[in-house]
């Protein structure tokens, strides 16, 4: 079965394998607009003092205006946080795509190569190119093996332990497991009628099976407390 | 089969102790003062166990807070312990002293055909404009033509600019954005199967043997190229290095040869990546010198000649000697 998520793999020497989630087009895009507008902020504020210098200033302006341009990627995705500060606003990170920090080399080379990415024109290449892969990479990242990934965030533990724990009305194969114990996890993010009628598609595992109602859900909520290993 | 909890509880221990350590890494790279006190063997030891317990809990379909905290500590790990720095003074000189001229020299097939993209056009563009100045204007517009008479006027303070009130400062600022440009967009474009390289590199030859061509035709010759001969040293030697490595990446994309098109293009790109530093620092200098030496009105012709002809000796010379013995 092909999962329906956009996940990549990335294989450790160790043999196991790390996911990466490769980040689309529009939280790339609002990244990019903020770093684009923080670019502009820091124009504007260096001009209005540098004008007082004259042809120095004038000078400065531009070599600065040319940094900006081509380094600014490079300097922020070199740091620890691996992103510029538009990405990290919305959880973006860079990474080699095999999941090692990214290198010099790299970022240098999918920044200078945004060039091509900018063509024919409003970054129309990187946008073709971000939408029919898998990956998400645009045509810098290719040449780099880079992917721009969301940052990982760990997922909530399993509250409701007043609920006491129900043992399975029939074995559970591994799978069938994981996802009594994934709704337990989603529970509280849920509206109470909504968790009832998941729940009732789930309620074959206490037994319950073709009925629905709180009752149920308590029931099915406390298989998953059984599954996670609580007894009493 | 042991439960989730039963599995957290077991080894909690050993992953904690990794996270710990993992911490401490991360605040020593941070700051170097701090001595870490971990021990890189048991972090190996404890880094493999993590990866062993991982791929269990995956074969048990253990619930996503084990398996996310798993992950996450796995992949910490792997970023730590396989980090390479690539920083340093050491590295920089051996950049500088080594890698960029034996690249230079491991791809002179390249570093030849872009030489000829780019000169073969300036040659002919500029002989057809000597000999026909008004063709000029089939490059430039009228009001650009007259801005270059300005610029190169004999007896002009300083040279190549259109108002003496630009300072040597401002035009080192327009000259290293302008160039570097060209120079990226000529690496850049080789993405393209080597065809935007050739593109690029053929219009700048062009235009830049135009504008000689116009200027010669004009009799302003002695200023003109008292003024370019220096810089173009740093200058025209990296736009077709530049472009050079922009040919190598569109070649391997044509021609992957054993390896997969994808693998072929990361493979080339990360080789030309030391092309790519060195032809950025040869701009800086480029610009530099095109800013504050190329423009002094007052030094005799015969001097910036003379200049001239040291640094397109040192600029050959580093291509083709320096670092040989130690690769």
């Amino acid at each position: 079965m092909q999962p329906l998520d956009t996940v990549v793999t990335a294989e450790t020497p160790e043999g196991i394998l790390l996911e990466l989630r490769p980040a689309g087009l529009s939280a790339r895009f609002y990244a990019f607009l903020l770093d684009w507008l923080l670019r502009l902020m820091i124009l504007y504020l260096l001009s209005t003092f540098l004008v007082f210098l004259r042809g120095l200033g004038a000078g400065l302006l531009l070599i600065v205006f040319f940094a900006l341009e081509w380094f600014y990627p490079v300097a922020f995705e070199l740091r620890r946080a691996g992103a510029t500060p538009g990405k990290q606003v919305f959880g973006l990170k860079v990474v080699m795509d095999n999941g090692l920090p990214i290198t010099p080399a790299a970022s240098f080379t999918r920044n200078l190569l945004r060039t091509a990415d900018f063509l024919p024109f409003g970054y129309g290449f990187a946008i073709l190119c971000l939408l029919l892969r898998r990956d998400c990479k645009r045509l810098g990242d290719l040449a780099a093996a880079t992917v721009v990934v969301h940052e990982s965030r760990v997922s909530r533990r399993i509250a409701l332990s007043e609920i006491a724990p129900v043992i399975p009305a029939r074995p559970l194969a591994p799978v069938d497991q994981a996802a009594v114990i994934a709704l337990a996890a989603r529970a509280p993010t849920l509206t109470a009628e909504r968790l009832d009628e998941l729940a009732a598609l789930a309620a074959s595992v206490s037994g319950d099976h073709g009925r629905a109602g709180t009752d149920v859900t308590r029931r099915v909520l406390g298989v998953a407390q059984w599954l996670l290993g609580r007894r009493t | 089969m042991t439960t989730p909890l039963q599995f957290e509880q077991q080894y909690e221990r050993e992953w904690a102790e990794l996270e710990h350590a993992l911490e401490q890494i991360r605040r020593h790279r941070i700051s170097k003062g701090a001595e870490a006190e971990v021990h890189g063997e048991r972090v190996a030891a404890l880094y493999r166990r993590a990866c062993e317990h991982l791929a269990i809990a995956r074969a048990r379909a253990y619930p996503a807070f084990l398996l996310d905290r798993l992950e996450q500590l796995t992949a910490t790990a792997h970023q730590a312990i396989y980090h390479r720095p690539e920083f340093g003074v050491a590295a920089l000189s051996r950049l500088a002293l080594v890698e960029f001229p034996h690249r230079v020299r491991e791809n002179a097939a390249y570093v030849w055909t872009a030489a000829a993209v780019f000169l073969l056009p300036a040659v002919v563009v500029g002989c057809l404009v000597y000999s026909r100045p008004e063709l000029i204007l089939s490059v430039v517009s009228a009001e650009t033509a007259v801005s270059f008479d300005e610029m190169y006027a004999r007896g002009a303070e300083s040279i190549g600019r259109r108002r003496t009130a630009d300072t040597d400062w401002m035009m080192f600022g327009f000259y290293i954005r302008n160039n570097v440009g060209i120079a990226f967009q000529c690496f850049a474009a080789g993405l393209f199967a080597g065809v935007g390289s050739l593109f690029f590199l053929a219009a700048n030859g062009a235009f830049g043997g135009a504008v000689a061509g116009y200027l010669t035709a004009r009799g302003l010759s002695s200023t003109f190229y008292s003024f370019v001969v220096t810089h173009s040293a740093f200058e025209l030697t990296a736009i077709i290095l530049a472009g050079a490595a922009g040919l190598r990446i569109g070649h391997a994309l044509l021609a992957p040869g054993r390896r997969r098109r994808l693998q072929s293009l990361v493979d080339a790109a990360r080789e030309m990546s030391v092309i790519v530093y060195g032809v950025t620092a040869m701009l800086f200098i480029a610009a530099a010198v095109e800013a504050f030496w190329s423009s002094a009105g007052w030094l005799p012709a015969a001097v910036k000649y003379s200049v001239a002809a040291v640094c397109w000796a040192s600029v050959l010379g580093y291509f083709t000697f320096q670092g040989r013995r130690a690769s």
